[in-house]
């Protein structure tokens, strides 16, 4: 191979395996049968090489970006090369080992040979609507153990040498509350990952194995080079922040989470020594799932403009003592482990706002904000479940205001469920779906606005589960901008009537004809409110974000 | 005296492509913005055309995406069920930008005080929950009028079941307000999913007045300067339309620039017998692709414009041909990264400044100085030989980057012209290997400004059957547009299940929408034996939300095999481009499809007198060196497409030269000329 070669067929190489990632995430978009995978897009996909490092990867969020790469190297190292065969798919869930999340999310890996030399592995991981447990949607917001939140798979085969492991099948179908959905999904997901290997197959057969294989080592150097570049416009020193997590669905609380980061030349440190202790309640996530954020804070501030692989994050070092709420141990319940993992982000964000404004924003309305509801369609007595997180308002930044009823930073793709899909499918009229009218959040550049959802239920024995974070703790305001504003959800009866109002409840038993009102918090504003442009202010009355009299006490106008 | 007349409004040129007795001719003019219509004038007279003698004309322009695109639409107001008006600018809620914390959704084009609600309500079946209160209506047109609105936009839930609100509103309001310009989501989309049809509804009424507005000067121009007929008009699924039905639903011509090359393809392909192809644009900025399959072309409602990696887009669900575009053109840019990877594309030169080898201030090399540096381009005839190449300048540019990456000019270059075909093959791939179809069984067909120069690279790498340039490939939208047939699909979302006993479930769910068809037809005045209709359904198994088109079968078949037909058309659908098949799921039927085609007389193509030799000396024009990328420079044969006769042979390496392109032929290939003109390359020996 001549030098002239060398450099651009490597270039070219480096597009066609960072291409495979995209095109397995399209593959499993299609085929899939659970609205939370086409529709709100949870899930990741990717490949890896021998050793499990990320390659290429299809993201719909951000929050996969440690999983992937981290469950291939737990099957590398539980599994004796000699009983790892080409058409085998490993399952895997365990939250506490590398790879899981919490039990909903289930990774399916699937080694990838040329020649009988196992090269590379792809590998998915998609939250699956059920996966059994006490709760329907298998995430409890009152589980005190893991084992009342669904099947634990340990890293298992359920395809060896091509050939489904049909006792494994059998068991999950027993075991999960809607086991079509279920196994078409696992079909679904070990086809996508099919799509991943002829593709790298191919380009190893067009190119060889050696160019091949240097192209990957080229590749995972470019993402470390562009990000050492990144560093030397970063801002150098320590930075600490802390926050809170108000309760965690058990009433215990408040917990903290604190972090001192680190950026020096060559590398970003994010020590979250100190944090709490794990919960009780479901709100813990482990270690692997604290690196995933990490890696996704990182990707924002640092922006290296090179694809998402390992090398991008060589210089990321995730420091935390076991037994926290950040680094949980089994059998802690993780159910809502996307709490802690949400607050692990943005307190990095927090950290460094002051050092990096337009880079960063203000606080955000903080929460996934998902809801199980769960009860029958009236006309055909079918249970449903509807598992739906919502959109909310973004913190303000230099330059900008907050953006208004957008999921929560970090829940990258995921996309709302259509109003027209949400009633055909499940026993609800959707009477509402608008921007709150809350004006919390002002500043110079104001937070954005969260939303107002009402769902009318059709039918009686329904109930609903909700997992709304910031009940109790507003979104910070930065450079006296002012705070936003908390989430909760109401419940009326028939009447209008407010019987109850929580952020996290489990199992609320809702009748036919009550109401409820899924309200989202506004992100934090930055700079003094009354620095703000009149012609701004102005335009929010005009576009009725706020009245007259309230633009008149806050903003001076 | 028939003359049939197609006219492609571009934004630099205006091309026109006319039938006379079988003889097809092309003229280019410049477009003359604002006022478009003079530079199609500009172009008949240019050609010598009495319009007079015209008794077809149509007319593809991109008016309606210019006009979204640049933001000159007028001022729109939306009404949308009470509680929902929000629903525009909360969109899907999603961040494509997955890691950045400062991502901006896009812009709404309604602002907030400017949607307002009426109360209303249907169910999920379309039932009446809350019949329409109009009692507030008046008050909404007194604001809208009081904010200068010029067009409104109506969209209510479950309308696509049940348009009767809808309708309701519009009579209403026009009765209130007969001038003001409305257009209600069922006239435009009758499938699910509300914010992507508020989405559509919105910019339909956004470009109503210009886009009437464009085509009644237009119409007016015609007029004045001879036309008998009104012009028929391009639209996006790949069909034409009479100008009164585009002047309804101006929206369907978002996408009818980009479809004319690719109905070019598929009318080409028909012409010589060749039906499955992959048709490639290579413009400027972008190349374009789409996949036609036994002649078919594939229309989408997905399309969503302006979205990118890092972007959401605005969705317009009117039915477009599924067009894949990457932004790899002749102007792309070579770059290198921080960290010493060369990149090409997407920033392009554009004509200003353009190449390096322009002379006009570029200092950045591009594919287009790949090309010519490398020889493959003519220096001599640069730019059909209006521009003197600076090949100097050409090579300090492809120097510069060379001396970061420590190898030599002419190796960037030829990494330049990889990279560009690596770009393009996967763009390619995107639309066959991506959805089953192997590219060994199609033809790479390639026209735009670049597509000859890159073809045989691309077909090479694809192992594709083989390439075609096809004549007139310098103004393949304009020539496309003269062969094709009026063209309307209505897409309707209706869900059953499919069982042994669905037969009439399935052909009665047509009835309705076969009946407008004709309707649609009569009013344009189509007589009923020239309207032609094909069904679709788009399908799943029960559960899964995304779906695969199938081709409803004969309906003359007893029940129990169009049943059985219909499900293995599915099943196999569904393997084909998603690798499995689940034989004992339930098949949902979700949409139904028809595409009702008004058969015109097309122009008959007259073959070319054949070469009274297989020799294509005739046509040689001389040798030049070439840098083919392989270990020693090669001497290319030069030949003159205008020379090349139908029956002519030759072998690569070889340069094919005409006004607007130049054909790469590379040393292991073999050309040969077909009947109309078009060139055959065999990409082995």
């Amino acid at each position: 191979m001549n030098k002239k070669v060398d450099i651009f067929t490597i270039e070219i190489i480096k597009n066609a395996l960072v291409a495979i990632g995209e095109e397995m995430f399209l593959a499993l978009k299609r085929s899939s049968k659970s609205p939370i995978i086409y529709e709100s897009l949870d899930y990741g996909i990717g490949v890896t090489d021998a050793k499990g490092l990320l390659i290429s990867q299809g993201n719909g969020i951000p929050g996969f970006i440690g999983t992937l790469d981290a469950g291939v190297q737990n099957i590398i190292a539980k599994f004796d090369r000699d009983n790892i065969y080409p058409d085998d798919v490993f399952i895997l869930n365990d939250p506490y080992a590398g790879g899981g999340t919490h039990l909903s999310d289930v990774c399916m890996i699937r080694p990838v040979f040329f020649e009988e030399e196992l090269v590379a592995w792809t590998a998915n991981k998609a939250h699956w609507t059920e996966i059994g447990g006490k709760d329907p949607g298998s995430y409890s917001a009152d589980a005190t153990e893991i084992y009342q939140e669904g099947l634990q798979f340990p890293g298992i085969k359920v395809f060896e040498k091509g050939i489904a492991n049909q006792a494994l099948l059998n068991l999950i179908e027993v075991n999960v509350r809607l086991p079509e959905m279920t196994l078409g999904d696992l079909q679904a997901c070990a086809a996508s990952l099919k799509v991943g290997e002829q593709r790298f197959l191919s380009v190893i057969k067009k190119y060889s194995k050696d160019v091949t294989l240097t192209a990957i080592d080229k590749l995972l150097e470019h993402g470390d080079l562009m990000v050492l570049e990144k560093f030397k416009t970063l801002p150098k020193g320590v930075f600490e922040a802390e926050d809170i997590i108000d309760e965690d669905g058990m009433g215990n609380g408040p917990f903290k989470v604190k972090v001192k980061v680190t950026i020096t030349d060559q590398a970003f440190v994010l020590d979250y020594t100190g944090s709490s202790d794990q919960a009780p309640g479901p709100i813990n996530c482990t270690m692997g799932v604290l690196i995933s954020a990490a890696r996704e804070v990182f990707m924002g501030i640092v922006q290296p403009d090179a694809p998402a692989t390992d090398g991008c994050f060589r210089r990321l070092q995730v420091i935390c003592p076991e037994g926290t709420l950040l680094t949980a141990k089994r059998p802690a319940p993780v159910s809502a482990y996307f709490e802690s993992m949400v607050c692990a982000a943005d307190v990095v964000r927090k950290a460094l706002a002051p050092v990096l404004p337009g880079v960063v924003t203000a606080g955000q309305f903080g929460s996934v904000c998902t809801m199980n509801l769960s009860g029958q369609i009236p006309e055909t007595g079918e249970h449903y479940l509807l598992v739906e997180p919502l959109v909310g308002g973004w913190g303000a930044a230099v330059g900008k205001d907050g953006e208004s009823g957008q999921f929560c930073v970090g829940n990258g793709e995921t996309s709302n469920i259509p109003v027209e899909i949400t009633e055909a499918r499940y026993g609800v009229m959707v009477e509402q779906y608008a921007f709150s009218n809350n004006t919390a959040g002002a500043g110079e550049f104001r937070g954005g606005n969260g939303v107002v959802l009402d769902y009318r239920i059709l039918s009686d024995d329904a109930d609903i589960s909700s997992f709304f974070g910031r009940g109790i703790t507003n979104p910070w305001g930065i450079n006296e901008g002012e705070e936003g504003s908390c989430n909760y959800v109401q419940v009326f009866d028939d009447q209008g009537h407010e019987k109850t109002r929580f952020s996290r409840t489990s199992r609320y038993p809702l009748k036919k004809g009550d109401l409820i009102r899924l309200v989202t918090g506004n992100g934090g504003g930055w700079g003094n409110p009354n620095k703000r442009p009149k012609a701004k202010v102005l335009a929010d009355i005009k576009n009725g974000f706020i009245s007259e009299r309230d633009a008149q006490s806050i903003y001076g106008i | 005296m028939t003359v049939r007349v197609a006219t492609d409004v571009g934004g630099t040129f205006t091309d026109l492509v006319y039938i006379d007795e079988g003889n097809v001719k092309a003229v280019k003019s410049d477009t003359t913005p604002p006022n478009f219509e003079q530079g199609v004038v500009n172009a008949a007279i240019k050609a010598d055309i009495d319009l007079s003698d015209v008794d077809f004309f149509a007319h593809g322009s991109t008016v309606v995406i210019n006009a979204i695109t640049e933001r000159k639409g007028v001022k729109t107001g939306l009404i949308t069920t009470k509680g929902f008006r929000d629903v525009l600018e909360i969109a899907r809620g999603n961040t494509p930008d997955i890691f950045n914390n400062t991502y901006q959704k896009p812009n709404p084009f309604v602002e907030r005080h400017l949607r307002l609600e009426i109360e209303e309500r249907l169910d999920y079946k379309g039932n009446v929950v809350t019949p329409i209160n109009l009692e507030h209506l008046p008050e909404l047109v007194a604001y809208f009028k009081s904010q200068q609105v010029e067009a409104i936009g109506v969209c209510f839930l479950h309308a696509y079941l049940n348009p009767e609100h809808e309708i309701k509103l519009v009579a209403a309001l026009k009765n209130l307000w007969p001038e003001i310009n409305v257009i209600s989501s069922h006239e435009i989309s009758a499938e699910w999913r509300e914010y992507e049809r508020t989405s559509t509804t919105v910019l339909s009424a956004y470009v109503l007045p210009p886009a009437q507005q464009y085509l009644d000067k237009l119409k007016k121009k015609l007029l004045a300067n001879g036309l008998k007929t009104d012009p028929f008009i391009m639209q996006s699924n790949g069909g034409i339309a009479t100008l009164k039905s585009a002047r309804d639903n101006p929206i369907t011509l978002v996408e009818s620039g980009p479809v004319g090359g690719i109905l070019g393809a598929a009318a080409y392909g028909e012409v010589i017998g060749d039906g499955n192809i992959m048709a490639l644009d290579i413009g400027g900025t972008t190349a374009k692709c789409s996949l036609i399959h036994h002649g078919e072309t594939r229309i989408t409602t997905e399309y969503v414009l302006e979205k990118t990696a890092k972007k959401a887009g605005y969705p317009i669900k009117t039915p477009v041909i599924d067009i894949v575009e990457i932004g790899n053109g002749g102007g792309s840019i070579a770059w290198i990264d921080a960290a010493n990877s060369l990149h090409v594309g997407p920033q392009s030169a554009g004509s200003t400044p353009g190449p390096v080898a322009y002379g006009r201030g570029g200092s950045a090399p591009t594919t287009t100085d790949a090309n010519l540096i490398t020889g493959r381009i003519n220096s001599e005839n640069f730019a059909g030989g209006e521009i003197q190449p600076d090949l100097n300048a050409v090579e300090a540019a492809f120097k510069t980057l060379a001396d970061q990456l420590n190898v030599n000019a002419m190796d960037v270059a030829h990494g330049v012209l990889n990279i560009a075909n690596s770009n393009m093959v996967n763009a390619l791939k995107l639309i066959s290997v991506n959805r089953g179809y192997d590219p060994r069984d199609f033809s790479l067909m390639a026209f735009g400004g670049g597509g000859a120069l890159h073809a045989t690279a691309l077909g090479k790498e694809l192992n594709a059957r083989k390439v075609i340039i096809p004549p007139f490939a310098g103004v393949f939208s304009a020539w496309g547009m003269l062969m094709i047939d009026l063209r309307r699909d209505y897409i309707q979302t209706h869900r059953f299940t499919l069982t042994d006993k669905s037969k009439n479930a399935v052909i009665s769910a047509f009835e309705h929408v076969i009946e407008k068809a004709g309707l649609d037809y009569k009013n344009d005045g189509i007589e009923q034996s020239k309207v032609k209709h094909e069904m679709y359904v788009d399908a799943r198994y029960s559960g899964q939300e995304h779906t695969v088109k199938i081709h409803v079968p004969s309906t003359e078949l007893e029940e129990i095999e169009f049943i059985g037909e219909l499900s293995e058309r599915f099943h196999q659908t569904h393997h084909q481009e998603y690798t499995f098949r689940l034989d004992g799921s339930a098949i949902e039927i979700v949409n139904i499809h028809l595409v009702s085609f008004g058969l015109l007389d097309k122009a008959k193509l007259e073959k070319l007198p054949a070469s009274a030799t297989e020799s294509a000396d005739e046509a040689l024009i001389g040798k030049r060196t070439v840098d083919f990328d392989s270990d020693t420079l090669v001497t290319a044969a030069i030949y003159n497409r205008e020379k090349l006769q139908p029956g002519m042979k030759f072998k690569g390496p070889a340069i094919i030269e005409e006004s607007t392109t130049t054909t790469v032929v590379l040393p292991e290939n073999r050309v040969e000329i077909d009947d109309f003109g078009g060139i055959h390359i065999y990409l082995r020996d």
